[in-house]
């Protein structure tokens, strides 16, 4: 099972065994992690489930679709060039190791 | 207190309130609400002949399990006024049709389309009144407003505001007449004809000239909507489309003339405008409450559900549970910053809020403000709020000028 490190926004760290096929959004709501709100549950809508992904991740993952590209424009943090939606995330072996930020609210 | 079961610890029944009539929760639901919330986490109001859910955690756990909490209801009847819209449906089959409308209704369609139309629209209305030095921003705002806009973004471009408040109000009164008033369902199948007529007319149109509205998203897309699915999602958005916007204008606007404080802070910043439009809705949610249907026997929360059960998920009154928001009542732009469920939870999560958010608190209320120099209450005392499954100010008479 993938272990994932979420770093949060109070600088602390989590790490979490991660289901496959799951979504990063779901796993962090599984451990109840601060900053994820996730208000439409992964329909990528609500823009509350923005987390920062390291350079080799973002290059390793699916590209953004336009939608999500959009709906990062709405992030409560402001977006960064690592910023994705974490229910668009599908967690496989590749994220195995991987560390996440969880971005403080603006 | 006389009527009301009382909640036994460890008690799995669901308790009622019967002490309160229909007309004090239209009038004034929020005492009922917190009644409600103080008791159990599902209580029956008999007034309202539902059971209902007010606690802000339940409800997010309840739209976190489509599952157990389904939207599709066979028998409901917004099934029967207005066809199987994608409201009333779950996982993939919402999916797919909710997919087919998000291209018009994505923060980029509101951007490069919907923002200066609707700059447009407003810029319309407010010429026909601001010379009067008085209004019912009911009337002369929020209606026109919120009916022009409706018809701009799904793509109708022969019908009046006045048609889609009719339309709109006829749909909601069907979906909700469990009386069975003949007069309520003539109306309803009226406006449900009208609905689907323009429909005929507007989509020869949208297939040759594809463009943003939500008609040409339905049938461009990549998965396209048949003309049944058309017709019930368009009805579901002329019923669902309008009250919100309108309301929360007023809302908003009414919120910040009561406390003339906050309005002069947010004039000052006006980065705050959209943090005022979120506590607007938090405080006095357009939509306070949405039914969900039991899909099998659960004990929720401590309290026994039985399969085919009806729960209504009352989030205005979530959005004033007192154990997440301080002093709940209180319009207060200045509160701590936390998500509400104004626009609801999951996957129904509210398909407008991109559109309404830029429409209220980027454009209609702060532009109001701007051309209407002092505007005021003419009379705080005439201000009246009406409804609990909707809500808002049904009429909002203010002066400006010196």
């Amino acid at each position: 099972m993938p272990k994932i490190t979420f770093a949060l926004p109070d600088g602390k760290e989590r790490t979490c065994s991660a289901n496959e096929g799951l979504s990063l959004m779901e796993v962090a709501l599984q451990n109840a992690l601060p900053g994820i709100i996730a208000e439409c549950n992964g329909s990528a809508a609500c823009a509350t489930c923005h987390v920062i992904v390291e350079d080799a991740l973002a290059a390793m993952l699916d590209p953004i679709s336009e939608h999500e590209n959009d709906m990062l424009e709405f992030t409560a943090a402001a977006r960064q060039p690592g910023s994705r939606l974490s229910c668009q995330i599908r967690v496989d072996d590749r994220l195995d190791g991987a560390i996440v930020r969880i971005p403080a609210e603006a | 207190m006389a009527g009301t079961f009382a909640f036994k610890a460890g008690s799995t029944a669901v308790p009622m309130i019967s002490d309160v009539a229909f007309a004090e929760l239209l009038n004034d639901p929020y005492p009922t609400f917190k009644r409600a919330r103080d008791m159990a986490p599902i209580v029956r109001i008999e007034a309202a002949k539902i059971m209902v859910a007010t606690r802000y955690d339940d409800i997010v756990a309840m739209e976190r399990d489509p599952e157990t909490f389904s939207s599709e209801n066979p028998q409901s009847l917004v099934n029967k006024v207005m066809g199987h819209t994608m409201m009333r449906k779950d996982g993939e089959a919402h999916q797919r049709e909710r997919r087919a409308i998000d291209p018009s209704l994505r923060p980029g369609a509101v951007k490069s389309c919907w923002g200066p139309k609707l700059e447009a629209v407003f810029e319309d209305i407010v010429a026909r009144f601001e010379r009067d030095g008085e209004a019912d921003l009911f009337q002369a705002l929020a209606a026109p407003m919120a009916g022009r806009a409706l018809a701009e973004v799904l793509g109708f471009q022969d019908v009046d505001w006045q048609t889609m408040a009719f339309w709109s109000q006829s749909l909601i009164d069907g979906a909700g007449n469990y009386s069975g008033d003949p007069e309520i369902s003539r109306k309803a199948v009226e406006a449900a004809r009208g609905v689907e007529d323009a429909i005929d007319r507007a989509l020869p149109y949208h297939r040759a000239n594809p463009n943003t509205s939500v008609l040409s998203s339905m049938i461009h897309a990549e998965d396209p909507h048949e003309i049944d699915q058309i017709y019930a999602n368009i009805k579901v958005a002329v019923g669902g489309g309008l009250n919100e916007p309108r309301d929360s204008i007023l809302t908003l606007i009414l919120g910040l003339l009561q406390n003339p404080d906050q309005l002069e802070r947010v004039k000052a910043n006006p980065n705050l405008w959209p943090v005022a439009f979120e506590e607007a809705v938090r405080w006095t949610s357009p939509i306070g409450m949405y039914p969900r249907r039991v899909t099998r026997d659960i004990v929720f929360s401590g309290v026994q559900l039985r399969a085919g059960d009806q729960v209504g998920l009352c989030v205005g009154a979530a959005n004033r549970d007192g154990s997440r928001f301080e002093d709940p009542d209180r319009f207060d732009v200045f509160r701590e910053k936390k998500s509400h469920l104004a626009f609801g939870a999951g996957a129904h999560f509210c398909a407008g809020t991109w559109v309404s958010r830029h429409m209220v608190g980027r454009l209609v209320v702060p532009r109001l403000f701007e051309r209407l120099p002092n505007l005021r209450l003419k009379d705080p005392d005439a201000v009246r709020i009406q409804g609990w499954v909707f809500r808002g100010p049904v009429t909002l008479p203010v002066v400006w000028g010196a």
